[in-house]
């Protein structure tokens, strides 16, 4: 099948509009917070961004992407009955999660990427099991039990890191020091560092929440092998980066302008502990989100009385918007999977 | 209307932080406490329209005081998580809250009555005064040094200066006290020459002056409670 069917086109252009989503929130989100303890200048957090979330798609994203896109439903023997289940589904997909995340941003709602594509995911493979294609133990449960856990575990992962990280600073360095300030100075120089490392492991987990869908849909379209093409990979990465250059800019200002409390010491364990945790998920082929996992390590840091005030309603708001969100994709991705079996493409 | 951004964010975890309003609502008392000074010396030297123009400008730092004071309360939800107890916070807000209202009542007060005294009773007046800004003073530099110790999340050296401070505070109110009472005395001494009322008028206005060091000393212990209890 050439690049310039219709349908790969579609999953080309659903993909890529996923890939902007993420560039332009989560990625801003993530980099926000050093623009905001002043660590770095905008215009260099844009390109440190681009650089580093480009290269943690492509080098080390394949995992997750791999859990996406075979990991929850077995779309090698949806592509026994007809490939062009799997490529119609992946769409149906892209679209209910795109849809959901933009309606998300629109309500200004903590909503994960993640979250809804997998939930996405899911519809596509629980209309599968409905119209008798697949079974409903082929469904892999066990693996789907497994990431919804990772989105328990990631914050409080990130939450106990950054607890651990920021007061090792506050033990040996800050209540040793007569001048605060300049340590925070020169705590600047790491938080660039944590910048490029935040930057490079959100590319090798949330990449998968765009290219995920589109690789599976290339796969069982003979368009793609067993293993990811690196142009998919490229692709995905690319998005992200075109996403936060275009719109991403905006929510990083907003977020820099906003969060003075966020000093680099606090910054750069807050960001250290993100990274380390979203990068072992990564390695784990765990997709979890990073926005989430950052507002653990925020709690965290003020855990260790590390920050003037910490609003934790947000806590409850997440939690909501977990239960929401993997229900609601799932649903809007069987409505448009059948929607789009029913047009007959 | 909250403008709409179209972004789903990290930022409602940030929440404002109190100590910066806290530090500026100290300062407000340390104004209210200024102009309460000056009103004093005009009130000494027998200038009511003076008296009366500062008057006006401490009520308008005292309500100023009182909208920090206000927005500070009303941004500490159950859900806001500080380095220190909410509730000490706000325990230690109450009294540095009167320092400003009560340099407004002393500053009423003044504007009622002109003063027939000695001299000697003036002076008395002047050092009472003296000592009471003085001690508002080391109260404000108390309360700033709460952005260091944010700043070093606590440490002990920190700890220990702002402690030091609180003492520093509580020994100057025990001299305000001293004059204080010093003070009374000799106001009923003069009570012949001062008159009933006049002997009303001016004890009201030494427990008033002495009130706001009272306050200042009352708030340090509180802040001295919320950085020990964290």
């Amino acid at each position: 099948m050439s690049l310039f069917d219709p349908l790969v086109l579609l999953l080309v252009a659903a993909g890529l509009y996923m890939a902007w989503n993420i560039g332009a929130n989560d990625l801003a989100n993530a980099m926000g917070t050093s623009v905001g303890s002043g660590a770095l200048s905008i215009k260099q957090v844009i390109i440190i961004a681009a650089v580093f979330e480009f290269a943690g798609a492509v080098l080390f994203g394949k995992r997750v992407t791999s859990t996406i896109a075979k990991g929850i439903v077995p779309i090698d023997s949806i592509s026994l009955l007809d490939p062009h289940l799997v490529a119609l589904g992946m769409l149906a997909a892209i679209l209910a999660a795109g849809f959901w995340i933009t309606l998300a941003t629109f309500y200004n709602l903590p909503v994960s990427t993640t979250h809804s594509i997998v939930g996405a995911v899911l519809g596509f493979g629980l209309i599968a099991v409905y119209n008798g294609i697949i079974g409903y133990n082929e469904i892999k449960w066990v693996i789907l039990a497994k990431i919804v856990g990772s989105w328990l575990v990631s914050p409080v992962l990130g939450a106990i890191l950054a607890y651990i990280i920021f007061s090792i600073i506050r033990y040996f360095i800050l209540q040793k020091t007569d001048d605060p300030y300049y340590i925070e100075k020169k705590f600047v120089i790491l938080q660039t560092l944590t910048a490029c490392y935040i930057a490079f492991a959100h590319g090798s987990n949330d990449v998968a929440n765009a290219v995920g869908p589109l690789y599976a849909g290339l796969h069982s379209l003979e368009m793609a092998g067993l293993s990811i093409p690196l142009w998919v990979m490229a692709l995905g990465g690319l998005g992200m980066v075109i996403g936060l250059a275009t719109w991403g800019y905006r929510v990083i200002e907003t977020i820099g302008t906003r969060i003075t409390e966020l000093t680099p010491t606090r910054g750069f364990s807050a960001e250290f502990a993100t990274a380390s945790v979203v990068v072992l998920h990564s390695y784990s082929s765990l997709p979890i989100s990073t926005t989430h996992t950052l507002v653990g390590s925020v709690i965290g840091v003020g855990l260790a009385g590390g920050l003037a005030a910490v609003d934790l309603s947000v806590i409850g708001k997440i939690i909501v918007s977990w239960v929401v969100t993997v229900p609601v994709a799932a649903l809007t991705s069987a409505m448009v999977f059948t929607g789009l079996l029913g047009v007959g493409l | 209307m909250i403008k709409k951004e179209y972004i789903r964010s990290v930022l409602n975890i940030f929440a404002t932080s109190p100590f910066k309003p806290l530090v500026m609502h100290a300062s407000k008392g340390g104004d209210c406490v200024r102009k309460l000074n000056e009103a004093l010396l005009a009130y000494c030297d027998g200038d009511m329209d003076k008296v009366e123009e500062l008057n006006r400008e401490i009520d308008v730092i005292e309500h100023e005081a009182d909208v920090i004071k206000q927005t500070i309360r009303s941004e500490l939800s159950s859900s806001i998580m500080l380095p220190v107890h909410a509730n000490d916070l706000l325990n230690f807000l109450k009294p540095q809250d009167s320092i400003s209202d009560d340099a407004q009542e002393v500053s009423f007060w003044l504007t009622l009555r002109k003063i027939e005294a000695p001299d000697e009773i003036r002076y008395g007046f002047c050092a009472l005064m003296e000592k009471t800004l003085a001690t508002v003073e080391l109260y404000e530099d108390l309360v700033a040094t709460l952005g260091e110790l944010l700043e070093t999340s606590f440490s002990k050296r920190d700890v220990e200066d702002t402690l030091g401070l609180v003492t520093k505070v509580e020994e100057m109110e025990h001299q305000v006290d001293i004059i204080e009472k010093d003070l009374v005395k000799k106001i009923f001494r003069n009570e012949n020459e001062i008159g009933a009322l006049g002997v009303y008028h001016l004890a009201r206005l030494v427990r008033g002056i002495g009130d706001i060091a009272d306050k200042s000393e009352h708030a340090a212990d509180r802040l001295r409670t919320m950085v020990l209890r964290r």
